[in-house]
């Protein structure tokens, strides 16, 4: 099973390799470097990194992209080397030489290995006094193993549990050929002779199994072995290529699987096998098992993590932790039974000013029951932002004098301003549209002192639209001659602006202005979510910590009724259901280019947030399943299966940035808006496509400093002591007047 | 108005607010921020007639104009600070009393001309367009030397070369201090003749070791250096008769004759032979060539100079001929490219910033600068690929010899050549490419306002490419992004005499007129790299109530300019068992790499690298891959948004500090620091030692 462990490990090294042909490798103080930083390398495995070395040397030649290393970039591929077991823990994350899993015994050797030739590439990269031709082959084959790392991350830290298991429970062995699988994962089937078709290498012959989780493939074409695995949470809709009949040529028949994140795979069968059937059977089995009425997988999945994710976050703990209840704020259980709200969470902060019944009236007055409610205050002025969905003032221009006194209320809760902005998400013209269907927004004639603001965020579907062409532009091939403007063309970094500067004003607002602040949407759950997050994030530096992030989602995405599982259509088969839509990958995205911008200012990597986004798909953990806390309650998500948080908060290390430093907690974050400093994420939209280099993050060579200094530290104590040594020896006096 | 043109002393030295005539931004994106005066301390008792800037010797006040506001570009656009502008025949200068902005600072403390610049000094020739204000139409006009004036202008606004938009006020100004100031200024920045500019400033610079090629033992060290064999130098353009954008000294075939060098010259355009200016210890030699003057039709002497190319080489191997004209721009279209750049980057007011910034992407790419970039960077890596892997002769022909032959030439050896990569052998390389080697300064900068049509920023193109380079190999440049970006600013200031001319012969002929003409005084021709080996600023800073020091000033400059991932990369190699121990041994590499580390990090070293050290012959170990596609290129906004800050949408301007605070390259340092002192500390110690025993 553990042969996952080596693949990367291998392509590392071989990456490693191809970087030195040319120079003149250190050898002994690269080999130093390894076993000191992968504390646990065994000489073994120092040793058949280095053999790996020999091979990819001659295989690639002089020339640059060598053909060993251009095999591994296939479109979302993995090679292993199949040969012996172990399971890699760090193979995926850049921060080698952590070692999340000490109680793996037995195949710690092999573990550390892939930590040891991360590293490896990581110590190639930067050494010598000068990088060789093919350096940019090799980095876009180490970017290939970055491109990989959410899954391999999702992967490794799955396969550790499984390995932990075979180890405590010692019945199982699993085949060589046998994938390895996680806790309840079941293999379903497996069809021979299928060739995947990829869009950069070319066709790849091999196995293809089908799990209640995932879709593996399996190459031995090349060596190391080509590898794909795929959650099938990610498949979006699968669709037979050519008929029995009517398929001519070669690998023309066969399926297609469309996923959710940016990537198509292409499959062919042999016709004659009739395997096809059974694996397109199986597939659509198991990855819409809300259409087939079967459990979502994570009710299967039984990892036993060190960390309780669920424990992350509670209510009434993030409200005490910003200051509440005070004067004007109150804690309400008015919703505990999911009653007046039933996308609203459970517990929530209101004006102290307003009543109960208060509440239920301003309930009626808004979409869906979904009021104003608390979602942050500032701890000086008590400046506040709260969230709720449009004022349902119709045509007819209706009135509520409850929603008016409530508003008024949270106005006054601030004695720092005379003055209160409503924050409408969408353009006006959506705004006054709404209005036809009951909706709209507050008239500033009847809300005294309040500021009614319009922020230009377009709906779900123009969103979804815009993603899809973004997919278009991005895989699988780029059109270099238009690549900017064909982004342009996608306006997805346009609303991502949109977005950012919407949450940026209301950050402003609050921490400038000391003024409070309402924003609402339509229903107060897509776009609302994004802006009360991401301003709370420019805010407070607590939501820019891992578990403080963590409480940010369950707060304003999970606990307030983002619709995850409509959004993203969980298990679900239709895929051209019109509420699907890239509100949560927008937010992260956002997030994403604040990061980018300070870059000290966080206490995770760009790593967690593509895991996050990789397990806002994959259906292993519970925590994206479902609409709502009542829907999430009602199911008994939190005892059924396992929190995200879980598997996070217990590999802390692996999305730790180094570069964080703590005192920007008490920063507010003001980033820029503007186009030029916005950036395609190409670490997460063009990770399948080996021809988008990658940089290498600030953060990685920030870690490979502090371990150089540390190194250079302890030589030079040596040094030191070893010349005070001497001093003693020769003349006791002059030692004593250095030392 | 009228009372304040009078100039009465309340106008003095406050701040003004609501400049109506430039701008009235934000009304489509954010909503109106609320107004706030800049508190000022009144100083109403400055008498301003005796506010005069600082001069240099030889440097003559021509205008002033009293009581101008100066607008910062976009953020500030509503609040001017109020001032003296005077227009001297080197500079345009603004004296204020008011602090300074901290972006003007920054840019200012790495900026290579802050030696004899202030803060709020611009160099006339650093002057690209002047447009106009007046007081009748909110429209800007722009303004040519040969303009008619009108009667009042409200304001003046200056687009450099910098892509940096200053605006000025005379809203304030006493009537006709305007119009002297602007003919003053239209008059001396685009001048008909080079030497009209301020080129000497009488003090003499301080030597920075970096050879001029000009002398035959330039050229010799780099024969010997790169080891590369059958070539020979020739002094045959000793007095610029062969050719005269080429130096006196130039290296040629070994089995060319100089009777036959000079008949070959006359078949070239601009009688430029071709020349050596790199090669490989295998042979392979990297040639510049002009192409055959459009008057000749036999192609008889271009063959036989590539017969001779092919023979020099030692196996014979064919050279591989790339026709630059046939497969990158024409300086035309560079050139075109280079004004869609500077419109899209000097925008007059938010709403024009915001609008643009809209299509900021596709509008950069119908500039078409970045796909100019990648065609350069791709050839310059099939020509290195050719000269690496085949070890075949490269000849680079275009037009003239000297445009962009000189960029892929340049790039090529940054891509194979260590030592390009580091400070010392990047001036070695400018020297040489650029300077001795006669690329058209004066043309194609612009510099005097003849040749308008010549002009074509070459030189930015070059930039950007290294610029890619440094993105793409993030440790294998031993200087960062900001020093190429105070390059391309340092080559619009008419005392940094590297980018001033059109060849060496221009310098020299330039350098007699000045001398003609002020028999008295010494001429002092000062290169750019002379920045380095100074200490202190020329002029005194004083003014503006700035009272930093010197070193300071050096020190966060050396931070900008050094990449600290190259340092660290030299740091590493320490940090191996047993180099730590060896550091005091001369033959070790040890030793070396700490010299290396102690010329970049020590602050007595002026010099980021040791002039007197040889340099070490070039080993193509290390040579350096890119990707030129164009999704993999970044726009340089270092550059093009050097002084284009957004537009406010906020009160706060928090997000500067924390921005800056926080970049990565600070905590860096902080630790390379550490190291670097860890080390003195020991290497005392041992001396200590070594006395003792």
């Amino acid at each position: 099973m553990a042969a996952r462990g080596q693949r990367s490990a291998k392509r590392r090294s071989g990456c490693f390799l191809v970087m030195f042909s040319g120079v003149k490798p250190d050898k002994r103080s690269k080999v130093k470097g390894i076993t000191q930083l992968g504390s646990r390398s065994s000489s073994s495995s120092s040793h058949s990194s280095n053999s790996n070395t020999t091979r990819s040397n001659s295989s690639s030649g002089s020339g640059g992209s060598s053909s060993s290393s251009s095999n591994n970039k296939g479109g979302g591929c993995k090679s292993h080397s199949g040969s012996s077991s172990g399971s890699s823990s760090g193979s995926g994350s850049p921060p080698a030489g952590t070692p999340p899993h000490t109680q793996m015994a037995s195949h710690e050797s092999l573990n550390s290995e892939s930590k040891s030739s991360s590293l490896n590439s990581k110590l190639g990269h930067e050494s010598g006094g000068s990088p060789s031709p093919p350096k940019s082959a090799c980095s876009s084959t180490s970017t290939t193993s970055t491109d990989h790392h959410h899954t391999n991350h999702q992967v490794s830290h799955v396969l550790t549990a499984t390995s932990k298991m075979t180890v405590r429970d010692g019945s199982r062995t699993l085949r060589p050929d046998e994938p390895p699988l996680v806790p309840g994962e079941q293999l379903e089937g497996t069809a021979r002779e299928v060739t995947y078709l990829c869009p950069y290498v070319g066709p790849k012959k091999g196995t293809l199994s089908v799990t209640n989780y995932r879709l593996i493939f399996r190459s031995p074409e090349t060596d190391p072995p080509f590898e794909l695995e795929v959650p099938l949470g990610v498949v979006s809709r699968i669709e037979k290529v050519g008929g029995a009949n009517t398929s001519r040529g070669e690998n023309s028949y066969g399926i297609e699987i469309f996923c959710k994140d940016i990537r198509n795979l292409r499959f062919a069968h042999k016709q004659e096998n009739h395997s096809r059937r059974m694996v397109t059977e199986k597939l659509l089995q198991y990855a819409f098992p809300a259409s087939h009425k079967l459990p979502f997988f994570a009710f299967g999945y039984n990892e036993q993590y060190q960390e309780r994710g669920w424990s992350v976050y509670e209510p009434i703990a993030e409200l005490k932790r910003q200051g509440l209840p005070t004067e004007s704020w109150r804690i309400t259980r008015i919703n505990e039974q999911y009653e007046l709200c039933e996308t609203y969470p459970a517990v929530w902060a209101v004006p102290a000013a307003a009543s109960d019944n208060d509440l239920r009236n301003v309930a009626a007055f808004r979409s869906r029951g979904r009021i104003p409610v608390l979602s942050w205050i500032h701890p000086e002025s008590q400046a506040t932002i709260t969230r709720c969905a449009q004022p349902l003032v119709g045509v007819s221009g209706k009135r509520s004098r409850d929603d008016e006194a409530y508003i008024q209320h949270i106005m006054d809760a601030n004695a720092q301003s005379h003055k209160i902005f409503i924050m409408d998400a969408r353009p006006s013209v959506n705004a006054v549209a709404n209005k036809a269907k009951g909706g709209g927004y507050e008239s500033e004639d009847a809300y005294q002192n309040a500021e009614v603001q319009f922020l230009d965020i377009h709906n779900i579907h123009v969103m979804r639209e815009s993603l899809r062409k973004l997919q278009e532009v991005c895989y699988p091939h780029i059109d270099n001659s238009h690549w900017l403007s064909n982004l342009e063309a996608t306006h997805w970094l346009d609303h991502i602006r949109c977005v950012l500067s919407g949450a940026l004003r209301i950050a402003d607002k609050v921490e400038s202005h000391k003024t409070s602040v309402v924003v609402h949407c339509s229903d107060g759950w897509d776009r609302t979510a994004q802006l009360t997050a991401l301003s709370m994030l420019m805010l407070d530096g607590y939501y820019r910590t891992i578990p403080g992030f963590a409480v940010l989602l369950e707060k304003e995405w999970l606990s307030f009724g983002h619709k995850f599982a409509q959004r993203v259509g969980h298990g679900d088969d239709r895929h051209q259901d019109a509420d699907r839509s890239p509100v949560f990958l927008q937010f992260v995205d956002c997030v994403w280019q604040i990061l980018k911008q300070f870059p000290h200012a966080f206490q995770f990597t760009e790593d967690m947030l593509i895991t996050i986004l990789d397990h806002l798909y994959s259906c292993l953990f519970g925590t994206f399943l479902y609409n709502s806390e009542r829907e999430r309650i009602e199911k008994e998500v939190k005892t059924k299966t396992v929190s995200l948080w879980s598997l996070i908060l217990s590999n802390k290390a692996d999305f730790e940035n180094p570069l964080y430093s703590a005192n920007t907690k008490h920063h507010v974050l003001f980033p820029r808006t503007s186009m030029r400093h916005l950036c395609l994420w190409d670490k997460y939209y063009c990770r399948w496509n080996p021809s988008m280099r990658q940089q290498e993050p600030v953060h990685i060579r920030y870690k490979e400093l502090l371990h150089v200094k540390e190194q250079l530290e302890k030589h030079v104590d040596e040094l030191r002591k070893e010349l005070a040594a001497r001093q003693t020896h020769d003349s006791p006096r002059v030692a004593s007047a250095i030392v | 108005m009228n009372s304040h043109r009078k100039g009465t002393p309340s106008a003095r030295f406050t701040t003004y607010i609501d400049f109506e005539e430039i701008n009235d931004g934000l009304t489509t994106v954010g909503e109106t921020v609320p107004l706030r005066p800049i508190d000022v301390p009144e100083e109403t008792n400055v008498d301003e007639e005796k506010i005069e800037p600082h001069l240099l010797p030889g440097e003559i006040m021509i205008a002033r104009a009293n009581n101008v506001l100066k607008f910062a570009p976009l953020k500030a656009n509503r609040t001017g600070i109020s001032g003296t502008l005077f227009v001297t025949n080197f500079k345009v200068s603004f004296v204020t009393s008011l602090p300074v902005e901290t972006k003007e600072r920054d840019m200012h403390s790495r900026s290579l001309q802050n030696r004899f610049l202030g803060v709020h000094d611009v160099c006339l020739s650093e002057v690209d367009m002047v447009n106009q204000f007046s007081e009748d139409s909110a429209k800007k006009k722009r303004l040519l030397y040969n303009t008619q004036m009108p009667p009042r202008l409200s304001g003046l606004q200056l687009v450099l070369k910098s892509l940096r938009v200053i605006n000025f006020s005379f809203k304030f100004t006493p009537t006709g201090e305007d119009i002297r100031v602007a003919q003053a200024l239209l008059h001396h920045a685009f001048p008909t003749s080079i030497d009209h500019l301020f080129l000497s400033c009488g003090y003499a610079p301080s030597s920075p070791g970096i050879p001029d090629f000009c002398r035959p033992a330039d050229w010799e060290h780099e024969l010997q250096r790169t080891r590369c064999p059958n070539w020979r130098v020739s002094k045959h353009n000793e007095f610029f008769n062969l050719c005269a954008s080429l130096p006196t000294v130039l290296v040629v075939p070994r089995d060319l004759l100089d009777a036959q060098l000079e008949q070959a010259a006359q078949h070239f355009q601009g009688t430029r032979p071709p020349v050596w200016c790199w090669g490989t210890p295998a042979g392979a030699a990297l040639v510049r060539m002009a192409q055959i003057s459009p008057s000749i039709t036999d192609k008889q002497q271009e063959n036989r100079m590539m017969g001779l190319v092919h023979r020099c080489h030692p196996m014979r191997l064919q050279p591989k001929i790339f026709d630059l004209d046939q497969i990158l721009p024409s300086l035309k279209e560079i050139q075109i490219s280079y004004i869609k750049l500077r419109e899209l980057h000097t925008p007059d007011d938010p709403t024009q910033f915001w609008e643009q910034d809209r299509h900021y992407f596709s509008r950069l790419e119908s500039s078409r600068w970045l796909s100019h970039v990648s065609k350069c960077l791709e050839v310059a890596q099939n020509a290195a690929t050719a000269i690496l892997h085949q070890n075949s002769s490269v000849i680079l022909q275009d037009a003239s010899g000297c445009d962009l032959s000189a960029v892929i030439s340049s790039l090529v050896q940054l891509l194979l050549d260590p030592h390009v990569r580091t400070i010392r052998g990047f001036h070695c390389l400018i020297q040489k490419e650029w300077v001795a080697l006669g690329h058209p300064f004066t043309k194609r900068l612009g510099h005097t306002r003849n040749q308008v049509e010549e002009q074509s920023p070459v030189w930015l193109l070059f930039l950007d490419c290294v610029y890619q380079v440094s993105l793409q190999h993030h440790t294998a440049l031993e200087f960062t992004s900001e020093y190429l970006v105070a390059l391309w600013h340092a080559a619009h200031c008419s005392l940094h005499s590297s980018f001033m001319f059109n060849s060496v012969s221009a310098k020299y002929s330039a350098s007699d007129v000045l001398q003609r003409e002020n028999p008295q005084q010494p001429i002092y021709l000062r290169p750019v790299w002379s920045w380095w080996a100074e200490n202190k600023s020329i002029i005194e800073n004083e003014q503006n109530g700035s009272d930093e020091e010197p070193l300071d000033c050096k020190t966060s400059a050396r931070e900008a300019f050094l990449n600290v991932h190259y340092i660290q990369k030299l740091f590493k190699s320490l940090a191996i068992s047993g180099a730590v121990r060896r550091i005091s041994d001369p033959l070790s590499s040890a030793y070396h790499t700490w010299q290396h580390i102690d010329c970049l990090m020590g602050e007595t070293r002026q010099l980021p690298y040791d002039p007197a050290t040889p340099i070490v012959p070039l080993q193509l170990d290390g040579s350096l891959r890119l990707d030129t596609s164009l999704s993999n290129l970044r726009p340089w906004l270092n550059c093009f948004c050097a002084w284009l800050s957004e537009p406010a949408m906020l009160t706060l301007n928090d997000s500067e500090s924390l921005l800056k605070d926080s970049s990565p390259a600070s905590h860096h340092w902080s630790h390379i620091h550490e190291m670097y002192n860890t080390m003195k500390d020991l290497l005392s110690q041992n001396l200590t030692n070594g006395a003792a025993q």
